[in-house]
């Protein structure tokens, strides 16, 4: 589904000096798996996460989606393909704080530019009560705690059924016992939904979720 | 749900929850709106005013005055200045003429008027009996002068309703009181209704005393006037007696020394100038739009950078550029608009207070220019901002804190 061939990602710092952030990555993501990208603070894993995201572009190498290079897409295209293809879940949540749980969660479907196939409202009303949020729909972000704000998060991202779920330390944010319910529930759709999951973090034991491990440090694969 | 409606929910619950931040900002708008239909409708209903003046003219009246005042319509003030004055040879000149019905000879003199009680500064108009009926003047008590009363320079005025007021202390206490101006004593024989004016809106004739010409000779040995308003006979056009009047009076003047004007003559140089004076304070008062869509433009910047990480957010989950800017722009405009529209209720409730004092009126035109002109600024001034927003990198964004 994803392939990634020769990537690097090089910053200009000060004009001059480079900074590698990520060097030579080659990887491929199938469909159907549940992936972990471990590695410490700036060993590159946000960058390789933008790059799965199609927020950002590589500096050499090609990155492939269904075959086709990521690098010949408009910046329209790439926002439709971010729209439908991927879900985001971020550590900090990144819920809109003006919008409603409901807002929210329809937010994906607004910048739409396929014809959906069903009735955005009431999906996300069906979500709301099968992930237990009955009750939250008119609540705004700040009402409801962080396991609560993380599960509309990720309710957000399966709005557009997209193909592929990517969380940027999910449980980052929360305490141990909401992290493990919030991997549980990726878990879940894993196995249940064949949603392709992709989990970064620093920890071990999150990332053990992953039936596989990417390890990456100082911008490199050190263990696939 | 449709975009644009999901877009402004989200910036009014946006502006809802700084409120004190939102009014500020608009707070510039909402001065040059309500400065700008404010003036309008000053403007408006100056001229109003005015037209509904020379209406109380009367038809088949013009007027004889020294110096090309008018030349194509505008107002020539220096030739009104230095000028001729007429005498009692033209004025015979004129009663000669066929075509014309009465003949109202004018000059007046700035005095102070005393009653028994009080003293006040005024102007007293001498003319004919004609004067009443060509200006269209009504009498509240008493009677104007007549023929008579010119034929015996009859020591006796008329007088306004609120000089009447002010020396008398009554409209009922005023007639047949004494006045005096200059030391000579004046029986006041009639009060007239009040003609409005004064400020902008012409004469102030309720301030001023009506006196026989011939008695205000006593003021003007040289026994000249300062202007004839004249009434034609209806059977001739206006065209015909203008051309036998300034026949009659090349004969004694070149024609640069007098004019010969229709009311509609002066209205149009009126409105022109009030059009003209009326554009400018309307110009002073849009630069405050400028400056209230530069703020809004400033607090745009400032939103934009709050919002860096939602634009990021927005753009991870699908947003276009597009979208993005149009997001902006619609804040902006929903700003503008809404100083605009507390600007225009302003100027509205502005308007019935000066209504107490003053003729003044909105007409549909500026509602509709005050509101097109604030989402206009919100639109043009939301851009800039809105442009920076969109061309955020959405991976510069989304990292952000």
């Amino acid at each position: 589904m994803i392939k990634f061939k020769n990537v690097w990602k090089i910053y200009k710092l000060d004009g001059e000096i480079e900074y590698q952030a990520l060097k030579n990555i080659n990887l491929e993501i199938k469909e159907k798996e549940f992936v972990s990208i471990i590695g410490p603070s700036g060993s590159g894993k946000s960058t390789l996460m933008h790059l799965i995201g199609l927020l950002d572009k590589p500096t050499k190498g090609e990155i492939l989606i269904d075959g086709k290079n990521v690098a010949k897409f408009s910046d329209d295209e790439l926002s439709t393909l971010r729209n439908e293809f991927v879900g985001f879940v971020f550590q900090q949540f990144n819920l809109i704080p003006k919008l409603t749980v409901l807002e929210n969660i329809l937010l994906p479907t607004i910048y739409a530019r396929k014809k959906l196939t069903y009735d955005p409202r009431k999906k996300a009303l069906d979500l709301i009560k099968k992930f237990g949020l009955s009750g939250k729909e008119y609540s705004y972000p700040n009402k409801i705690s962080g396991g609560q704000q993380q599960r509309v998060a990720i309710l957000r991202a399966l709005i557009m059924e997209p193909k592929l779920i990517l969380a940027d330390e999910p449980t980052g944010n929360l305490d141990s016992k909401t992290g493990i319910e919030i991997m549980n529930l990726l878990k879940k759709l894993n196995e249940k939904e064949g949603i392709t999951i992709v989990v970064v973090t620093h920890e071990a034991d999150i990332a053990a979720y992953g039936k596989r491990i990417i390890k990456i440090k100082d911008g490199e694969i050190v263990r696939n | 749900m449709n975009y644009f409606l999901f877009v402004v929910k989200a910036a009014i619950e946006d502006f809802r929850r700084n409120k004190t931040q939102t009014f500020l900002t608009s707070l510039g708008i909402l001065i040059g709106v309500f400065a700008v239909v404010m003036l309008t409708a000053l403007g408006l209903g100056l001229k109003q005013y005015i037209n509904d003046q020379f209406a109380a003219l009367g038809k088949n009246t013009i007027f004889l005055v020294p110096g090309k005042i008018l030349s194509g319509g505008s107002f020539n003030a220096t030739s009104a200045l230095a000028s001729i004055k007429f005498d009692n040879r033209d004025l015979l000149r004129l009663k000669r003429l066929k075509e014309i019905r009465e003949i109202s000879p004018i000059f007046s003199k700035q005095t102070t008027a005393k009653s028994e009680k009080k003293s006040e500064d005024t102007t007293i108009i001498f003319s004919s009996e004609a004067f009443f009926d060509i200006n269209g003047f009504k009498i509240k008590k008493g009677r104007f002068f007549e023929k008579a009363d010119i034929d015996k320079k009859a020591k006796v005025v008329v007088i306004g309703p609120k000089l009447a007021e002010k020396l008398f202390g009554s409209v009922e206490a005023a007639l047949d009181s004494k006045v005096s101006a200059n030391n000579i004593n004046f029986i006041v024989i009639g009060i007239t209704e009040s003609k409005g004016g004064g400020g902008f809106g012409g004469p102030d004739y309720d301030n001023y005393m009506f006196s026989p010409y011939t008695t205000g000779f006593i003021f003007n040995t040289a026994k000249t006037y300062s202007r004839f308003a004249i009434k034609f006979d209806e059977n001739y056009s206006i065209m015909d007696v203008k051309e036998t009047i300034k026949k009659e009076f090349l004969k004694r003047y070149d024609e640069d020394s007098f004019s010969i004007i229709e009311p509609g003559d002066i209205l149009s140089a009126v409105n022109s100038i009030f059009g003209i004076l009326n554009m400018v304070l309307v110009a002073i008062a849009s630069i405050s739009l400028v400056v209230g869509g530069i703020g809004i433009m400033n607090i745009m910047f400032v939103t934009v950078s709050d919002k860096t990480k939602e634009i990021g957010v927005r753009r991870a989950i699908g947003a276009r550029k597009k979208d993005i800017l149009v997001q902006f722009i619609i804040e902006s405009t929903i700003l503008s608009i809404l100083g605009g529209f507390l600007g225009l209720t302003l100027a509205y409730i502005g308007t019935l207070i000066v209504q107490k004092f003053f003729p003044a009126y909105i007409d549909v035109s500026s509602v509709v220019l005050a509101l097109g002109v604030s989402s206009a600024i919100g639109i043009i001034f939301g851009v800039f901002p809105a442009k920076r927003a969109a061309d955020l990198e959405p991976v510069e964004a989304i990292r952000y804190e």
